[in-house]
This record gives structure tokens, C-alpha cells and sequence, in this order.
């Protein structure tokens, strides 16, 4: 196995009798960018909170940099993997830089200050999601997509080779969507970091993900490159929609067609527009 | 980066601090009913039969009080910051737990009982209290955790049931007890300072505690910071979650429950004295512990002294005074720096 993050015949439910997921396999390779994608209830949440230790698999096992994760201690495994979850304001003042400073509470010597290098860090994380601006107001005067690049900037200055992130847009608008996805793949691209996001969107999935994770309702799963998972036939299966694909010069894109639509009954692949 | 906190700031302006304390502490031990000289209780005890009045006001009345104020000021002020962190609720004091009703409860039964004797100079209504407020505080902790793995909610719901619980039992001792006990337990309820019986070898014990318990707070500051953002959170920056919400909460309950054994429940500044402080300096806990243990010293002296003169020579119990000055200078506080933190939105 060649996975920085590896995850064998992994079954789990919030109830003995309902398994949410079961026995999933894949692995995800060092430097790419796995998009879990899938419709909601499918536990593309709960495979990310099992991926970064939050909860413990029923059975099956996760490997971080091939130990498995229940061997590392909290400590260990924040230096190999930092999460952003949905960004929410804090029920405290915090500044955007005392934030994101906090990634690096686990450097902090006896004296429980950061040094100059960990406030280096929180700079170069604060410029690299464009939040510099912000760095000594309070989280709560941000909008959510500004709150969302400083999660994402937290952690960056955690210094992981690993970043989860879970829906990092699921309510920002067209802009800001792109703008957090241009930076994870920045991240990815200029500093090698293994990214796995969920999310629901399978238009920015296919734009900027390498493989795909696709997660069905049923406990069915399918993984592999964009291309070949994000096809009409798998989407319209997985998500049990009609979908409308399209092309844009090399880029596909996916409309879901509702009851209503004006052209509701044509599904499959459309002509490419250009 | 000049607005971060850095050792030096947070030195700079702990020392001003402890200069306002010292200064206060000056001042309130010269106030009081019976004037006193400084330059008369600096010539000493004076000859032995005689005596010099000036002397024994100060040592025997003024300085024990003043030095309680203080460790009862900065123990309650230190415990409403660490609540207020681990419930991640800014309404949280230091007896949301049933503190209060435990104490309140072992003071009644060491009253009802008619106990008489002394350990350590204190009565058996400060041990009593002592012992009722450490075993509420645990018996809510196990329940906490039986609701889940340190449920927030569950936790707060097993204080409010328990304080309940408690105070019915107090109202049933209550109604059962003699009006003269029923008088000693409400007036020692509203909080005081008497410090008559009081043998400094007890204060020197509890201050030693209370000190130690308040270095210990600090040095897990930094993972309160994060803890206080969520569970989820802290883990995934790799704080150890148990073990730094074990050592805050221990913390917190021991040092509410020796500050509650010597004065009765002083409401208003576990929650005044936290807030303030955090408005005025921002939510960061290296910061919050020393100046929150500062200025709740300096809060519960002034006040204390308010309460010896006031009404003199007669004297009311501090736990008035602390919520009739605390509440408007929390409003005041409050309106004037609300825009600086996030809850209010």
C-alpha cells in the first residue's frame, strides 16, 4: 500500500443494527486531493471523523502514515493531521491571529507562549488564505466565508502534511466557494499537502479534485480518478436525480434536473456548448 | 503584531495590577470605625500590659480581613473564568454546579446539629461547608459523565438537578430547625467575612492552596484557550482534552470550595470579575488567570470594606454589597465594550 492515509474494510453505525457505513476500502496517495462526495445521510461526515480519530471504527482500521491511528496519542496525530470543520463563532472574543495562533499550542514551551517561529507560522498561514487584513479583529465582526478561510488558515499554521476538511463550502457563495477551493489546491499543489474534503458539490469536486470518493446512501461506495467516477450514469445512481452533463473545454459539469424543469425528461450527456 | 499578548505585556500589566492590590490594601486597612495611625501601628505591640490599641485593630481585625478578601476575591474570580471556559457559556459562575447548595447544605447540618468544636480555628460550619461543597461538586461530575463523555449540557442539567435537590433538603432542615440556627445559616449563607474566630493558620493554609491552585490554572492556559473553541476543535490541535478539563475543573471546585468554607457564598464575583476583565483585555486565559485573581482581590476588599462601614458599627454581610456595587459596574462594563465580544451577536 502506497497511502498516507489507508482505510481497510472499515464498517461503523451510531447503532448496533444501523451500520452507516461498511466495509469501505481505499487509500488516499501523499500530495493528491480526494474530494468524499455523496448525498446527505450517506456518513460522508462520520468517514471524516473516523479518518481524523474522533470516533472509533466498529471494525476495519484507519493508518495515518501507515500506523494505525488509535496507536497515535492526540498530540501525535495533530502533528500529521489538522481538520477544519464548519465554521461557527466562537462563544469568546478570540482575534483571528490568537486563532490561528492556537494551531500551535502543541509547540508552546513551559513559559506557554508561542516563539517566534510559531507566530511566523500563523503569518504565513494568515497571507496564504488572504487574511492578514483581518488579523487583530474579533472572529465574530467576519463574514462566514472570511471565518472559513481563518479555520482554514488554523490549519495551516498547524503544520500537518494532512488537512481534512469537512463542507468548507456549504454556505458560501459562487466567489467564495472557488476562492476556498483555489486555495486548498494552492496548498496542495505549492506545499504538497494531502487534502480530503467532503462536500456535496460535485461541479467544484470535478474541478479541482483528483480522485473521488463517492458515497451512496446504500453503503455502496465507488472511488477513483474524477473523470472516471463523475460520469451521468453514477451520479443519477448515487444521488438518485436526473442530471443534465455538460462540457466546457475540458471541463465537465453537472446540472441536477428537477420535476419541473423545463426540459425535466432529457437526461444524459448534453452537447458540448462550446 | 503590537496588539498580541507577549510575556512582557502580560508582566507589565500583572505588576501594575498587584500595585493597584497593594495600594487598595493600604488604603481599606486604614478605613473602619475606630480610626487608626499607620505611624501608631508601626511603634509595634507596644508593652504588654497596657498594649497599643492602634496595633491590635490592625493585626487582629483589619490585616486578617483584607488578606481574606483577597484569597476569597481571587479564588472565586479564577473559578468563574475556568466555568465559564469548560461550559463555554459566559453565564456561568463559580457555583453553577451545585457548589452553593452543598456548602449552603453542610453548613446547616454542622448549625442544625449543634456541633462545637474547632479544627484548624474553624468552626465545624467552615468544615462542613468544605466537605458539602466538594461532594456536590463530584457527585455532578460523575453524573455529568454518566450523560455522556463530558456532555456540557448533561453537566449543567446534573448541577441544576442537584442544586435543586440540595436546597429542598435545606428548605426541609430549614423549617425543622430553630429560629435562632435558621438566623446563623442565612446570615452565613449571604456571605461574610467575620473573621473573628478565624486562626491564621487556616488562612495561611488556604491562601497556600488557593495560590498554588491559581499557578496551576495558568500553566494550563493555553489549552483552556483552545478547549474553550470546542472539543473537536482542541483534539484536532492535539490538546489532551481529560486531562486539562481533570486539572481545571479539580482546580476550580477545591478553590471555590476553600473560599466558600471561609465566607459563605459571595455571589457576583465569579461572574463580575471574569467578565470584566476579559471586555476590557480579551478572552485570552494567560492573561485572564493573573488579572482576574488581581482584580478580584482588589473587588472583594473594596468591597468588604464597604461592608464594615456602611451600616457601622454594625456591619452587612459582603454578599450584598458585591451584587448591589458589582451588578451596575457589570451593566456599565458591559454596554461600553459589548462590541468587542462575539455572544452578544
Amino acid at each position: 500500500m502506497s497511502g498516507i492515509v489507508e482505510v481497510d474494510n472499515l464498517s461503523f453505525g451510531y447503532t448496533p443494527e444501523n451500520a452507516i457505513l461498511k466495509d469501505i476500502s481505499f487509500e488516499v496517495r501523499p500530495g493528491t486531493f480526494l474530494a468524499i462526495a455523496g448525498p446527505n445521510g450517506a456518513g460522508k461526515s462520520t468517514l471524516l471523523n473516523l479518518m481524523c480519530g474522533m470516533l472509533t471504527p466498529e471494525s476495519g482500521t484507519v493508518r495515518v502514515e501507515a500506523e494505525p491511528i488509535g496507536s497515535y496519542s492526540n498530540e501525535a496525530l495533530a502533528a500529521k493531521v489538522a481538520v477544519v470543520r464548519q465554521e461557527f463563532i466562537p462563544a469568546f472574543g478570540f482575534t483571528v491571529i490568537e486563532m490561528v495562533l492556537m494551531a500551535r499550542t502543541r509547540y508552546f514551551g513551559a513559559s506557554g507562549f508561542e516563539s517566534r517561529a510559531d507566530r511566523q507560522a500563523a503569518n504565513e498561514a494568515l497571507e496564504a488564505t488572504d487574511t492578514v487584513q483581518f488579523a487583530f479583529r474579533s472572529l465574530s465582526s467576519l463574514s462566514g466565508g472570511e471565518r472559513q478561510r481563518v479555520f482554514i488558515a488554523r490549519a495551516l499554521a498547524q503544520d500537518t502534511s494532512i488537512l481534512l476538511l469537512d463542507e468548507p463550502t456549504s454556505f458560501l457563495d459562487l466567489k467564495h466557494q472557488v476562492g476556498i477551493y483555489d486555495l486548498l489546491k494552492a496548498a496542495q499543489l505549492e506545499k504538497g499537502k494531502t487534502i480530503v474534503a467532503v462536500t456535496h458539490d460535485i461541479n467544484l469536486a470535478s474541478q479541482y479534485c483528483d480522485e473521488i470518493l463517492l458515497l451512496g446512501a446504500d453503503g455502496s461506495y465507488h472511488t477513483g480518478k474524477s473523470e472516471s467516477i463523475l460520469s451521468c450514469d453514477l451520479i443519477e445512481k448515487v444521488f438518485d436525480v436526473k442530471v443534465y452533463v455538460g462540457k466546457i473545454g475540458r471541463e465537465n459539469f453537472f446540472i441536477p434536473l428537477g420535476k419541473f424543469a423545463k426540459d425535466g425528461g432529457e437526461t444524459g450527456k448534453g452537447q458540448s456548448l462550446l | 503584531m503590537g496588539q498580541l499578548l507577549t510575556p512582557k505585556k502580560l508582566l507589565v500589566r500583572t505588576a501594575v495590577a498587584l500595585a493597584v492590590l497593594a495600594a487598595v490594601m493600604v488604603a481599606c486597612s486604614g478605613i473602619g470605625p475606630e480610626k487608626i495611625s499607620f505611624r501608631a501601628v508601626f511603634a509595634g505591640p507596644g508593652p504588654q500590659a497596657t498594649g497599643n490599641p492602634d496595633y491590635q485593630i490592625f493585626v487582629n481585625f483589619r490585616l486578617p480581613r483584607i488578606l481574606l478578601g483577597c484569597l476569597v476575591g481571587a479564588a472565586l474570580a479564577c473559578s468563574g473564568v475556568v466555568f465559564q471556559a469548560l461550559l463555554r457559556n459566559p453565564l456561568a459562575d463559580p457555583y453553577i454546579l451545585g457548589i452553593s447548595s452543598g456548602a449552603g447544605l453542610g453548613a446547616m447540618i454542622a448549625v442544625v446539629s449543634g456541633l462545637n468544636w474547632t479544627l484548624w480555628g474553624r468552626s465545624p460550619i467552615a468544615v462542613f461547608a468544605f466537605a458539602g461543597a466538594s461532594a456536590t461538586v463530584w457527585l455532578v461530575w460523575f453524573i455529568g459523565r454518566l450523560t455522556g463523555k463530558f456532555h456540557v449540557t448533561g453537566l449543567l442539567l446534573a448541577g441544576v438537578v442537584v442544586n435543586a435537590f440540595l436546597s429542598a433538603v435545606i428548605m426541609f432542615l430549614t423549617s425543622i430547625a430553630k429560629a435562632d440556627q435558621v438566623y446563623d445559616t442565612i446570615f452565613w449563607l449571604m456571605g461574610n467575612m467575620n473573621m473573628t474566630e478565624v486562626d491564621f493558620l487556616a488562612l495561611w493554609i488556604g491562601a497556600g492552596c488557593a495560590i498554588a491552585g491559581i499557578v496551576a490554572l495558568f500553566y494550563i492556559s493555553p489549552q483552556l484557550n483552545a478547549l474553550s473553541l470546542g472539543d473537536d476543535d482542541a483534539m484536532s490541535m492535539g490538546v489532551n482534552i481529560a486531562k486539562t478539563r481533570t486539572i481545571a475543573f479539580g482546580v476550580a471546585a477545591a478553590i471555590t470550595a476553600i473560599a466558600v468554607s471561609f465566607s459563605g457564598l459571595i455571589g457576583f464575583v465569579g461572574l463580575v470579575v471574569p467578565h470584566g476583565v476579559r471586555l476590557v483585555f480579551g478572552p485570552d486565559h494567560r492573561q485572564l488567570f493573573p488579572l482576574s485573581a488581581i482584580v478580584g482581590a482588589i473587588f472583594l476588599v473594596v468591597a468588604d470594606t464597604l461592608a464594615r462601614v456602611i451600616i457601622a458599627p454594625a456591619q452587612l454581610p459582603v454578599g450584598v454589597v458585591t451584587a448591589i456595587v458589582g451588578g451596575p459596574f457589570f451593566l456599565v462594563l458591559l454596554v461600553k465594550y459589548s462590541r468587542k465580544i462575539g455572544w452578544l451577536k
